[in-house]
Order: C-alpha cells, then sequence, then structure tokens
C-alpha cells in the first residue's frame, strides 16, 4: 500500500465526521453558541468579583482549555457513536483498517473544529476582557493545544473502548469520565485546593501539568511539562492498545454484530 | 493459483450468556468451497448463516477450528483477508445522513482507495448499480432497494476476489430481486468473482447455486448441488388431480411409481416417479370419472428444504 492510501485510510474518518457535521445544525451550537456562553459568564464573573489582570488570564485559560476539550473529545468518540447510531459498525469492521487509522482520522477533525473554536475564542475574549493568549510566544500556545488534544483523544478512545464492551448506552458513563477531569485537573482553580486524594488523581491527568505549564506564563509558578507529556503518551498508547483490545473481545463475543442489527 | 475460497475445518461458535451458560450456534462446520462456484447457504431462522458468513469474512472470529480464505490463513493474515473480500448483508446500514456518492467515498478511502482511482472506481459503481439517479440522496431517504443496490455497490469497490452476501435479496419485490440476482451473476462470470451468498428462497439457490449447504442448528446437514440433492432425497414429482365421479384411490396407491397419495373427496395429490410411465397409468383409472383439472409440478428445493428442516 502506498502512502497516499494509507494517508486515505485515516481521512475517511475525518471525511465522514466533516460531512455529518456539515449537515447538523448542533454544529452551530457545539461551535459558536456553547463556547461562547461559557467564555462570558466566565468573562463577566471576574468582572464581577473584580480580580487582577493575571486572575482574569488564569479562568479563562481554564474556560478556553475545557471549551477545546470537550469539542474535540466529541469528534473522536463520534468516529464509532455515528456508527452505532446508524448501525453501520461491521462495515467499518470488515475493511482492511487499524484502530489508529480511525481515531487518529477523527482526532484529525477534531483538532480543526477545536481549533476554530480556540481562535473565536482567544479573539473574543482579547477584546472583551484584555486577555493576551500570545504573551509567551506562540510555542506555549501550542504545546498547551497539544495537551488539550491529547486529553480529548483519550476520553475518546475511552468513550469508544466502553460502547464496544459494554454496549449501547456504555457512553454516558464514559462521558462522565470528562466530568471528573473537570473536577480535578484544576480548571478554575489551582490543583492545590483539591483535598489530598483528588490532588493524586488530579497528578495522573495529563491535562493539570499542561495547564499549569500555561498559566505559568501569565502567573509565574512552577510547573512539570515533561511529566505531562510524558502521561499524554502514555495514555494514548495504552489507550489505543486497550482500544485493540476491545475490538478483538467484540468480534469474538458476538457485540459487533449486535451493533449492526 | 488459488483453488478454493473457503477452506473451513471444524469451525465452532458459542455465544457466552451472562449465566455462564451458552449457547452453540455453529458446530463443527466443515467447508470446502471452490473460487469458480457461487455457493450457497441455505438454513431456517437462526441456523447460523449470518454467523458462519461473519466468520468467513473474518468480522467475527471462531472458538475453534481452522480457516483459510482464498489460501490466506484467517487467524495470521486477517489484514491481507480483507483486502481482497467484501461483503454486503440483507437490511443494510450505512451513515444516515451521507448520500449515495459520500458513503461509496467514504468506504472507499477506508479501502485505501485515492485521488482519480476512488473517483473513478466511485462512478464505475454508481454506473454498475445504476445508482445515478440516487447520487445525492441521503441514505436514510433511500428505499430498500436502493439501499441494497448501495450495499452491492459498497461490496465492489475493492474489487474483492471473494464476495460474500448474507440474504441479499431478502425484502425486495420480484422486480429487482431479478436484477440483483443478475448482477451477481454477472459480477461472478464477467469479473471472476467467487460468490459465497446465503438465502431463504429456494427457488433464488436454485438458480444462482452451484452447490448447497444446508444448515440446521449449526449443523451442515447437507451438502451438494441443487440436482443431486433433489434426486438423493427421492423426492419425485408432485401431481394433483381433481375430478369428479368414481376414482379407485386404493388401486391408484398400488401403482408402480407413486410413491405416496393423499386424498379427500373429488381430489388426491400423489408424489410420483416419471420414470415408470405412471401419469399414463394413473390417467387410466380414472376412466369412470371426469378428470377437471391435472397439475404435475417438478420437485423443487422448497420440498428438500422442508424434508431436510424436519
Ligand atoms: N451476538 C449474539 N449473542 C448471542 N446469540 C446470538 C448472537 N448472534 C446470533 N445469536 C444466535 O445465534 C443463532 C444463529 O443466528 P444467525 O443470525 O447466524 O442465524 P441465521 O441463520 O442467519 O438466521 P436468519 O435466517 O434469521 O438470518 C440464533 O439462535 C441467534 O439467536
Ligand atoms: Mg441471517
Amino acid at each position: 500500500m502506498n502512502w497516499q492510501g494509507e494517508l486515505n485510510k485515516y481521512l475517511a474518518s475525518a471525511y465522514k465526521n466533516w460531512i455529518i457535521s456539515r449537515r447538523n445544525i448542533f454544529t452551530v451550537f457545539e461551535l459558536f453558541f456553547w463556547p461562547m456562553i461559557s467564555l462570558l459568564s466566565i468573562g463577566l464573573l471576574t468582572r464581577f468579583l473584580k480580580v487582577d489582570e493575571s486572575m482574569v488570564s488564569f479562568l479563562l485559560v481554564g474556560s478556553i482549555a475545557l471549551t477545546v476539550l470537550q469539542v474535540a473529545q466529541m469528534d473522536v468518540a463520534y468516529v464509532l457513536l455515528f456508527d452505532m447510531w446508524s448501525k453501520s459498525i461491521k462495515n467499518t469492521f470488515i475493511a482492511p483498517v487499524h484502530s489508529y487509522h480511525l481515531i487518529f482520522g477523527a482526532l484529525l477533525f477534531g483538532i480543526v473544529r477545536g481549533s476554530i473554536v480556540f481562535g473565536i475564542l482567544i479573539v473574543v475574549s482579547r477584546y472583551l476582557f484584555g486577555f493576551d493568549f500570545q504573551r509567551g510566544g506562540l510555542l506555549p500556545v501550542l504545546i498547551f493545544l497539544a495537551g488539550v488534544f491529547a486529553t480529548a483523544a483519550v476520553i475518546g478512545i475511552t468513550v469508544c473502548i466502553s460502547i464496544l464492551t459494554f454496549g449501547q448506552k456504555a457512553d454516558v458513563a464514559a462521558w462522565s469520565l470528562s466530568g471528573l477531569i473537570l473536577l480535578v485537573s484544576g480548571i478554575y482553580y489551582p490543583v492545590d485546593v483539591l483535598p489530598p486524594v483528588l490532588q493524586m488523581f488530579a497528578r495522573a491527568v495529563p491535562l493539570t501539568y499542561f495547564l499549569e505549564y500555561y498559566r505559568s506564563i501569565f502567573i509565574p509558578g512552577p510547573h512539570h511539562l515533561a511529566t505531562g507529556i510524558f502521561l499524554a503518551v502514555f495514555y494514548l498508547v495504552l489507550g489505543l492498545v486497550l482500544f485493540d483490545r476491545a475490538i478483538d473481545r467484540a468480534r469474538r463475543t458476538g457485540i459487533l454484530l449486535r451493533l449492526s442489527e | 493459483m488459488i483453488e478454493k475460497s473457503v477452506e473451513a475445518k471444524g469451525i465452532c461458535k458459542r455465544y457466552k450468556s451472562f449465566l455462564g451458560t451458552g449457547t452453540t450456534v455453529l458446530n463443527n462446520i466443515s467447508l470446502d468451497i471452490d473460487v469458480g462456484e457461487i455457493f450457497g447457504l441455505l438454513g431456517p431462522n437462526g441456523s447460523g448463516k449470518t454467523t458462519l458468513i461473519s466468520i468467513f469474512s473474518t468480522l467475527i472470529y471462531p472458538e475453534q477450528g481452522s480457516l483459510s480464505i482464498m489460501g490466506l490463513d484467517a487467524r495470521r493474515d486477517r489484514g491481507e483477508i480483507r483486502k481482497i473480500i467484501n461483503i454486503s448483508t440483507a437490511k443494510p446500514n450505512f451513515p444516515w445522513s451521507l448520500t449515495v456518492r459520500e458513503n461509496l467515498r467514504h468506504y472507499g478511502m477506508l479501502y485505501g482507495l485515492y485521488g482519480s482511482g476512488l473517483s473513478r472506481t466511485v462512478e464505475d459503481q454508481i454506473d454498475a448499480f445504476e445508482l445515478g439517479d440516487f447520487r445525492d440522496l441521503k441514505f436514510e431517504d433511500l428505499s430498500t432497494g436502493i439501499k441494497q443496490r448501495l450495499s452491492l455497490a459498497k461490496s465492489m469497490l475493492n474489487h474483492p476476489r471473494l464476495l460474500f452476501l448474507d440474504e441479499p435479496t431478502t425484502g425486495l419485490d420480484p422486480d429487482i430481486s431479478i436484477k440483483i440476482r443478475a448482477l451477481i451473476r454477472r459480477i461472478h462470470e464477467e469479473e471472476n468473482v467467487a460468490v459465497v451468498l446465503s438465502t431463504h428462497y429456494m427457488p433464488e439457490a436454485e438458480m444462482l447455486c452451484d452447490r448447497i449447504a444446508f444448515l440446521r442448528k449449526g449443523e451442515v446437514v447437507a451438502l451438494d448441488t441443487p440436482q443431486n440433492l433433489k434426486n438423493h432425497l427421492g423426492l419425485g414429482e408432485r401431481v394433483v388431480i381433481t375430478y369428479s365421479g368414481q376414482a379407485d384411490i386404493g388401486a391408484l396407491g398400488r401403482l408402480p411409481g407413486v410413491l405416496g397419495l393423499k386424498s379427500e373427496i373429488g381430489r388426491v395429490e400423489m408424489v410420483i416417479d416419471r420414470s415408470e410411465d405412471s401419469v399414463d397409468r394413473i390417467v387410466k383409472l380414472f376412466q369412470e370419472a371426469k378428470i377437471l383439472d391435472i397439475n404435475i409440478k417438478e420437485p423443487d428445493l422448497e420440498d428438500v428444504f422442508i424434508e431436510l428442516a424436519r
């Protein structure tokens, strides 16, 4: 197989997600409406509390990260969710594709959508709240976004694994994972304010480190970016391995057929 | 040169339930299928046809048995096998909001097609399956017959050398079924694609298949050509006579060549072996009566099916 054919196996999922999302009226809500609502509420909250400029940055970084994360994780999970809803899953798994084609193809589209949302949010937050996202140059922004997208991919993969393992309704449980991450990774507060047990969890979530790193540009403080990168790569690899095993198991138990009926 | 499209030995499939008591869906299936034949799987509901086709197409895995598809080992070379096979099933499902063309493009990409080759293959399949008028309709807006044709078109995207068809005409009206059968023949003969299909519909198996395996409760209970199956089971022709007046039913039953007989007033139904001149002798026994109607029907697979499903 040449590289163009191989590339298209990745792009297939991006293509499918793109068309479905183009035809879906909720895309407007996902990309514009809800992101604006959460940005404006947090931004206005900072005005009400009369916090200083660095604290405004702290909170806006959290709000933007969460929004981008949510958009991108959806796109990764959609790769199987759409197939499950339309019961076409067996057409996908009879084709000569691997789990990584599906995940990275969908992630690619998630990155595009996430970046659009990010672009809108930084422009708006600059005008309304004077937030300068580029204070540390472009590189920190890219590293920060990479961390957010990696975390999104891990959550998306977890959703896919639970669908294949526990069937149709399991995605609800998996989405709650994203709520837990919101709680422990310090979206709106530093991790130190958490009870010690939750702090341990926070240290296991890569997003925590990427948030600390990016925020250290606005409020100088310690960060452990290397740990974050290591964790992100570790979870991604682990997620892909477990996803492969979930597919294998679904082929043995026949769940793959039942999801197509 | 590969000679066998499928070589299966001792395939077993059990589905485990929560309580641990599994149900055996396939029990020790062994089959050799030649590349050059259209092979049919027949059997009542729940006999395991879909399960077997899913195992052959590496969609699901068996617990036991060895399987080789187009000369490739189904355990070791799954990736290679998936490149050269494809499947189309009854009541096919595709992403709802993608149009016919978009669906074909999407699956073409999954098979590693790209650039102008991808576009050409998609257009070729749209032409071959007469989908031109529907190319920009979303899947959810298609009728059953068009969905089925889209499914067949999708199954030809990678120019497979072995095609699995699970009840390709179920739920379609006779017109479209005939068209689809013709398409299957054409794919097999002109493009040299080996075909394994399952069906409920006996005339379809009789028309298309070179050999047929009957499945019952997950086992192969008979395997032969349609003609041999009919002969071996000793199924004769069915003669139905309606008459008025008197006829000696007792003598009718004793005639050589009459294999079975059922009678009611004014009507008699027999299974006969024609080689014994039996029709002539039967008619002679009705000299006292007036024959209102006589109907001779060749045995068909339906009869074989009923016989075997017992
Ligand atoms: N995932 C599954 N879990 C448990 N049992 C299953 C599963 N899939 C199929 N079965 C059972 O396996 C048996 C064989 O099913 P299969 O679909 O292969 O039959 P079939 O011959 O294709 O039937 P039909 O003519 O209705 O299509 C059935 O009794 C069915 O209930
Ligand atoms: Mg079936």
